[in-house]
């Protein structure tokens, strides 16, 4: 028997996991994507398209997913389900994998559909309510068009989703009980030290600064002006394609490691 | 076959619950493994089934190394929790979704054995009482006729015909190559059930012996008066004078009371390890 990885055995596993709590799984997501229709509604309504459009794609797929992820591996707030959860005949591996499709592949294409079918229905409903006859009318009309998914908004927060999510996945397994609030409150605690000692290590390095952003550059003071010091583009190039790409990859890898080594 | 080698294990490394234990378990026997609240009962059967890992030393259950947690262990050993959990699912829905994990499941047993514990269909399993949970968890557990069965205070939340059926149904299931592994502190419900014993005490093995070889080495009895204190591993004021346990110097037949047995080791271990070295 291949105690790494079996088809069947798998198939198995994603079958039980999606239909043993299926108000929480399915009831997560309706609720998810009920929040972000009406908050779609409400921002463009009372804000504009656009900002309606990028608020309801960050949460929708950054948050939602984030908020989703810490479901998915969510057994150990009992002591018997994380027993049950554990001693499941199916391996590490497929255990993992079938956390990583259904937060990394079902949950976002569930929500891209559905965030193409809202966002396609509101734009077509706010191009059908206008005049055509109106001199304002081309202006009007191409003030609004459908969000696009490789857009420079869309190529941010896909990254972001990648990031968050892995903390999100790896902190449910690290904390057994409200582990969604408490990965929340250390990422937090992380990114508050993060910035803290890189603004003590510019002041020490630069003396008066403006701001500093760490990993990514610095801006000094000089007299009343300001004067900015960046990575080189080769550096950023690095620097960014290591925190879009490999430190989330590397959260969704350890969390395979954590699985594994999980006692409870 | 179980064989724990030297194991050591604490949840915190400056204080271990178990230090070099070696223990021996065959299939064949019915265990019951007895020891105080806190004794480390729970901890050792979840480092049986890899939930927890030794901090030194090995264990291996049927030739597999429970820390691995590998598929082709998990399908032969399974264990009930004292605190059991299902889903909200109907009994078909999960054992649907469950059954097919353990390859020697058996569909008629399950029924058969829901009925005889007294589980009836009525609709989803988490609005069941906590006794009805458990004893459709203990009934799935049989069905998956997994070589190893581990059990923890299997009978708290149990009322009392729940107890006998769950005695008679254990020891119905039961076969040469399983081997049952009951953990519990409320040892009068293992009376007539288990065939070995094995006591833990601060961390530390005091007994592991089998009930034959119990009976043949310590006699229960009472008697009206307790001549010498030194000779009795323990004794207890009863209406018709003292109950005690002692060694069995002149080859007495007498029924192993767990109980007293338990008190004795415990509040004697030097002296029960000499008995049964």
């Amino acid at each position: 028997m291949n105690n790494t990885f079996n088809a069947k055995r798998f198939a198995l596993l994603f079958k039980k996991t999606l239909l043993e709590r299926p108000t929480q799984m399915f009831g997560f997501t309706g609720l998810i994507l009920a929040v972000i229709l009406i908050l779609y509604f409400v921002c463009k309504s009372q804000i504009s398209f656009p900002v309606a459009q990028n608020i309801t794609f960050i949460w929708g797929l950054a948050g939602g997913a984030c908020f989703f992820a810490s479901f998915v591996f969510g057994y150990f707030s009992s002591n018997a389900s994380g027993a049950s959860y554990l001693t499941l005949p199916a391996s590490a591996f497929e255990k993992w994998l079938c956390g990583i499709l259904i937060t990394g592949v079902l949950y976002p294409l569930i929500f891209l559909l559905f965030y193409r079918m809202m966002d396609t229905g509101f734009v077509a409903m706010y191009h059908n309510s206008l005049d055509p006859s109106s001199p304002l009318y081309k202006m009007q009309y191409d003030a609004v068009y459908v969000f696009s998914f490789t857009g420079r908004l869309a190529m941010k927060v896909y990254p972001i989703y990648l990031l968050l999510t892995g903390i999100s996945l790896i902190g449910s397994l690290y904390f057994n009980k409200a582990s969604f609030i408490k990965t929340a409150l250390s990422f937090c605690l992380v990114c508050f030290a993060l910035f803290a000692f890189n603004w003590m290590f510019a002041i020490i390095l630069f003396g008066k600064i403006d701001s500093a952003f760490p990993f990514h550059g610095v801006d000094l003071l000089v007299g009343k002006e300001v004067g900015s010091i960046d990575l080189p583009k080769q550096m950023f190039q690095v620097y960014a394609y290591a925190s879009d790409f490999i430190v989330p990859l590397l959260f969704w890898g350890l969390t395979y490691i954590r699985l594994r080594e999980k006692e409870f | 076959m179980i064989q724990i080698q030297n194991l050591s294990f604490g949840y915190n490394r400056k204080k271990l619950l178990y230090k070099n234990l070696n223990l021996k378990m065959e299939a064949g026997s019915i265990y019951g493994l007895l020891g105080k609240n806190g004794a480390g009962k729970s901890t050792l059967l979840k480092n049986l089934i890899g939930l927890l890992f030794p901090n030194e030393g090995s264990i291996s259950v049927n030739g597999f190394t429970p820390k691995k947690r590998s598929p082709s262990f998990l399908e032969t050993i399974y264990l009930i929790p004292e605190e059991v959990h299902v889903p909200p699912l109907t009994i078909h829905g999960y054992m649907n979704l469950f059954s097919p994990f353990y390859p020697d499941f058996d569909k008629v047993k399950f029924f058969d054995y829901l009925n005889q514990l007294d589980v009836k269909d009525e609709g989803k399993l988490n609005t069941l009482s906590f006794g009805q949970q458990k004893k459709f968890i203990i009934a799935f557990a049989l069905a998956c006729n997994t070589k190893v069965l581990l059990l923890d205070e299997p009978t708290n939340g149990l009322d009392i015909p729940s107890k006998i059926r769950f005695r008679k149904l254990i020891s119905s299931v039961f076969s040469d190559d399983r081997m049952i592994f009951i953990s519990t502190h409320q040892i009068r419900d293992l009376d007539n059930l288990i065939d070995r014993v094995i006591i833990v005490d601060k961390g530390e093995l005091l007994l592991n012996a089998s009930v034959d070889e119990i009976a043949d080495k310590l006699c229960f009895k009472t008697v009206s008066e307790v001549d010498d204190m030194n000779q009795v591993l323990y004794s207890e004021q009863s209406l018709k004078g003292f109950s005690i346990v002692k060694e069995n110097t002149e080859s007495e037949n007498s029924k192993v009371n767990l109980e007293h047995l338990f008190n004795a080791i415990t509040e004697k271990p030097e002296m029960a390890k000499a008995i049964f070295k």
